[in-house]
């Protein structure tokens, strides 16, 4: 039976790079990861980039990801990048295709 | 377009998902840049752009040999400093735009990714001008070049690039397909990919065409073929000077560049033989045979793309003679019917189709010809200096710009001989299979957000201008001064004596005539009846005197006497929103109109409204304006004295109807409340009084002030239901107008006071008060120790609400009994089985009828054939 400890991360204003203690935590195999973007102002490509591959790599280890506290200017990003994983992340659907 | 993945495709697939993911990613975060951001990397981005303009020139002359280096170093320069000039104090992120007037703001947000087809033409010059207008407006692109321009055009943007890079662009938001054989494939698979936002084509017909049919949002330009026409009235050095700048800019690449002119035969000789002094060759018709063979393939009847940007002595021999080295343009005499001619089509080459016209619509006509074989929408020139000429070639040409007294390749560029906006892709509209005329720019590679503030209309309180309103105030008629009125009013008016009154009351000086044929309500064959003989009389003004029918016919001969060019069917044309509606009443009517009710009800002595009985139709017409106003109302209770019983009981429900129905009115006012109430007190005060003594002056006198109250409340409030019905059963069982609404009171005053089904959509009604109003009601007229039931009056619930409009309710009940007035169809004599039969017809007229517009509840048609059918039996007390 696994551990049911969560490890909350706080983002920086500027999401612009990994972050290792992140990756540390994936490698230690907690089971719940709460990433909390209270005080993320912006996020550029290399950000997405990272938490793309952060978010596969939770998946491949059964650890649940959640991300909290997202600004809409945040959440609009996600959106748009359509980056399944995060999409799935923030509780979204990844069939994107527009309907009217 | 449809485009499967094939087997040898599967690396292309990934690369094209690669390409447009990193675009994407890209386009999402440039989304929380600033304009401060954003105009930093767009200078960065046009320092390089200006400093690589002649390494980028060289290059694509190099890699297409296509054109001149100086004339490519020209353009590149134009696509960064040019544009650069025109946006950089452009608004783009954010809000963008406050339309003061119209109260919204408009907000700029990207269209994402774009996939951009760029021209073997102008290779580098469109790179630099997309990135820009991209980079302005937060959106990624990726470059698919054209394959014979994929090395010059992929060095621009990657120069753009790492520009933007330095300065704080995202990742990855420019980007560009590699040059290799299967480049044209990517293009395909990344047109219909899902990552991609919008096309951005600009190119040769096929990729265009190709762009439009992807699915895509395209923006798509294409292909041109400027005719111009050289008129007599132009300055034909200056237009010759011109047009050689124009045909020999960059050899002819540029698609809005001169391909036939049309020069009136008057100064043609002097036209040619200016281009021959300047250094053009004009061809002999053998010349012209062998130019048409090798400029124009015969196979598809397009240009031969391997002479497009090739110079004048190079294109000649090709075609089989020489000519001087430097000669700048081959001219070649297009004759006979144009149409046909070889030549006629695009060449982006300095050979220049000319024909010569003897008058301005052959002139137009030939430039037609040209607009329309190939370039309809693009581009277009004319050299005039006669406005109207320019003005008659403009409206007949299809072009998305025209080109005057200009040089139509750098002129359409725009920025250096006008203002148009600088761009490398030139719109065409639909005549082009585009989705815009525009020279393409930054505006059109955005999504603007409107943000429409709730329209809050001005509530203006409006009336007659002066009222009398004391019993005898018909003596003031002699202070009007009235030379030479007009009096209308009914037989009735004449036998009870009222017009000799009234022409007592006029000074001695006056000469009246009298109109006194109306019978019942007023029709349109009664209009023109009275408008003969007051036209025949010539008169200065107008006496109304009389109930609701009389007023409203002067208030129509009024309008038509001082507009007899107005029509009808115009002016009572239905609307939805006075505000918005199509017909105009005129406002400078000169007929002074004073009207004197001899009733008390309709209130028409101060309302804006008329209503005429349409006999063929059996419906009632209803002309709203302010201008129908009366100048004078005197409101003289001794002409009331003589009333019948049944008359004064029908007008005084009609003006209960009007004070009960603009209360709740849509449109309803603190001042519109406060007139509504008073009459509504005042006649259910005096009615019954009125009717045991018809002749207390104090009591008619309070009826009559009702109706003109309650007159002046609908008169700013409108009406509602209940006179939608009225008129429309009134018409249809000839019903007089107060009798017809008092049947209805009872079932629309329930229907008004429950929640409705639907509520009217009107923006200064924000919110359904219906019920309140009515509790008002209740509260005003007192009836607190009249009611019969229970009620918590410090709970101010839906309920309690409730129980008191059921207490207004049994009280105009009780009144109505009281005054032995019908309240339903069937008290009125009429059988059921013919009441029936009419109500479906009942139903649309009353559904389109105006004063539905301003009831509190929108009933739907289903709504109002109940309302018909609970109308008819006989009521019982609620």
């Amino acid at each position: 039976m696994k551990a049911t400890h969560e490890q909350i991360f706080i983002i920086p204003d500027v999401l612009d790079k990994a972050i290792s203690e992140v990756d540390s935590c994936l490698v230690k195999n907690n089971s719940k990861l709460s990433i909390d973007f209270k005080n993320c102002q912006f996020i550029s490509v290399d950000g997405l980039e990272w938490l793309e591959e952060i978010l596969v790599r939770a998946d491949s280890k059964n650890i649940n990801v959640t991300f909290c506290n997202l600004k809409p200017e945040i959440y609009k990003v996600f959106k748009i990048a359509r980056v399944d994983v995060i999409l799935k992340a923030i509780g979204g659907q990844t069939d994107f295709a527009p309907f009217c | 377009m449809v485009s499967s993945l094939e087997k040898n495709d599967v690396g292309l697939d990934l690369k094209a998902n690669y390409l447009a993911r990193q675009a994407r990613l890209a386009s999402a975060v440039f989304t929380q840049y600033t304009q401060e951001k954003v105009d930093a990397i767009v200078k960065a981005m046009t320092i390089a752009a200006i400093e690589a303009s002649p390494l980028l020139a060289q290059k694509a002359y190099q890699e297409t040999k296509m054109g001149v280096v100086e004339d490519k170093i020209l353009k590149n320069l134009v696509a960064c400093e040019f544009l650069y000039n025109q946006v950089k104090d452009k608004k783009t992120v954010g809000e963008i735009n406050v339309l003061v007037d119209e109260n919204i703001v408009e907000i700029a947000e990207p269209v994402g990714v774009i996939l951009a087809l760029t021209p073997v033409t102008n290779p580098t010059s469109t790179v630099i001008f997309k990135s820009l207008a991209c980079a302005k407006t937060r959106n990624s692109i990726i470059f698919s070049p054209h394959l014979m321009a994929a090395d010059s055009s992929n060095l621009t943007a990657k120069i753009m690039y790492e520009a933007a890079l330095s300065a704080g662009a995202p990742k990855g938001f420019i980007a560009w397909i590699e040059k290799s054989p299967r480049l044209r494939r990517q293009t395909e698979l990344l047109m219909v990919h899902p990552d991609v936002d919008l096309i951005f084509a600009t190119g040769g017909t096929q990729m265009v065409k190709a762009a439009h049919s992807s699915g895509k949002p395209a923006l798509g330009v294409g292909a041109g073929n400027t005719p111009v026409y050289l008129h007599k009235s132009a300055d034909i050095k200056a237009s010759v000077n011109d047009i050689i700048i124009s045909k020999t800019f960059d050899n002819g690449t540029e698609c809005p560049s001169e391909q036939t002119l049309v020069i009136d035969e008057e100064v043609s000789d002097l036209v040619i033989s200016e281009f021959k002094h300047l250094g053009c060759h004009v061809c002999s018709d053998s010349e012209i045979e062998k130019l048409g063979n090798i400029v124009v393939d015969g196979r598809n009847k397009t240009m031969n793309y391997k002479l497009v940007g090739q110079d004048a002595a190079f294109i000649a021999k090709q075609a089989g003679f020489d000519v001087a080295e430097n000669t700048k343009i081959l001219l070649c005499e297009l004759k006979g019917n144009i149409q046909k001619h070889k030549l006629i089509v695009e060449k982006l080459m300095p050979v220049l189709g000319f024909v010569r016209v003897d008058t301005l619509e052959n002139g137009i006509n030939r430039c037609l010809d040209v607009n329309y074989a190939g370039g309809t929408g693009h581009t277009s020139g004319i050299f005039a200096k006669d406005e109207n000429v320019i003005k008659l070639f403009t409206n007949s040409i299809n072009a998305g710009r025209i080109i005057v007294n200009s040089p139509t390749s750098i002129g359409g560029l725009g920025g250096l001989y006008n203002n148009l906006n600088t761009t490398l892709s030139f719109g065409c509209g639909t005549g082009g299979g585009n989705i815009t005329t525009d020279n393409v720019g930054i505006k059109n590679l955005l999504n603007i957000k409107r943000l429409p503030h709730r329209k809050n209309f001005s509530v203006i309180f409006k009336t007659t201008k002066q009222i009398y309103s004391n019993p005898g105030s018909l003596s003031y008629l002699k202070e009007l001064n009235l030379k030479n009125p007009f009096i209308i009013c009914s037989q009735n008016a004449v036998k009870r004596g009222i017009v000799n009154q009234v022409l007592d009351k006029l000074p001695s000086s006056s000469i009246a005539n009298v109109f006194s044929q109306l019978t019942g309500e007023p029709d349109w064959p009664c209009v023109e009846s009275a408008l003969a003989k007051i036209k025949e009389a010539s008169c200065d003004s107008i006496i109304a005197i009389g109930g609701g029918s009389v007023l409203d016919l002067a208030k129509i001969v009024r309008l038509f006497y001082d507009h007899p060019q107005l029509k009808l069917s115009e002016i009572a044309i239905s609307f939805l929103d006075f505000r918005h509606r199509m017909c105009e009443f005129p406002n400078d009517l000169t007929t002074k109109l004073i009207a004197i009710p001899t009733t008390s009800g309709t209130g028409s002595e101060v309302t804006p409204f008329a209503v005429l009985k349409d006999n063929n139709k059996h419906v009632k017409l209803s002309l709203i304006d302010e201008t129908l106003l009366p100048d004078v109302a005197i409101i003289d209770a001794n002409l009331t004295l003589n009333l019948p019983e049944s008359i004064t009981k029908d007008t005084a429900f009609d003006a209960l109807t009007h004070s009960l129905e603009a209360l709740v009115s849509t449109f309803a006012s603190d001042y519109t409340d406060g007139l509504a109430l008073e009459a509504m007190r005042l006649i259910i005060e005096a009615l019954p009084k009125v009717l045991k003594d018809p002749c207390s002056i104090v009591n008619r006198h309070k009826l009559h002030n009702a109706a003109t109250l309650a007159g002046m409340a609908i008169g700013n409030a409108s009406v509602g239901l209940n006179h939608a019905m009225a008129h429309s059963f009134g018409a249809v069982f000839d019903i007089p107008h107060g009798l017809a609404n008092s049947v209805f009171l009872m079932t629309t005053l329930k229907y008004n006071s429950q929640i409705p089904n639907k509520f009217m959509a009107q923006s200064n009604y924000p919110q359904w008060i219906a019920d309140l109003k009515y509790v008002r009601a209740f509260e005003y007229l007192g009836l607190y120790p009249e009611l019969s039931i229970s009620v918590d009056y410090t709970n101010e619930s839906f309920e309690t609400r409730q129980k008191l409009i059921l207490g207004l309710r049994q009280k105009i009940y009780d009144f109505a009994r009281s005054c032995n007035q019908p309240l339903s169809v069937e008290e009125l004599g009429i059988s059921a089985h013919d009441y029936e039969k009419q109500i479906p017809s009942l139903i649309q007229t009353t559904f389109m009828d105006m004063s539905l517009r301003t009831n509190p509840g929108y009933p739907l048609m289903k709504d109002i054939y109940k309302l018909y059918q609970e109308s008819y039996p006989r009521r019982v007390r609620p």
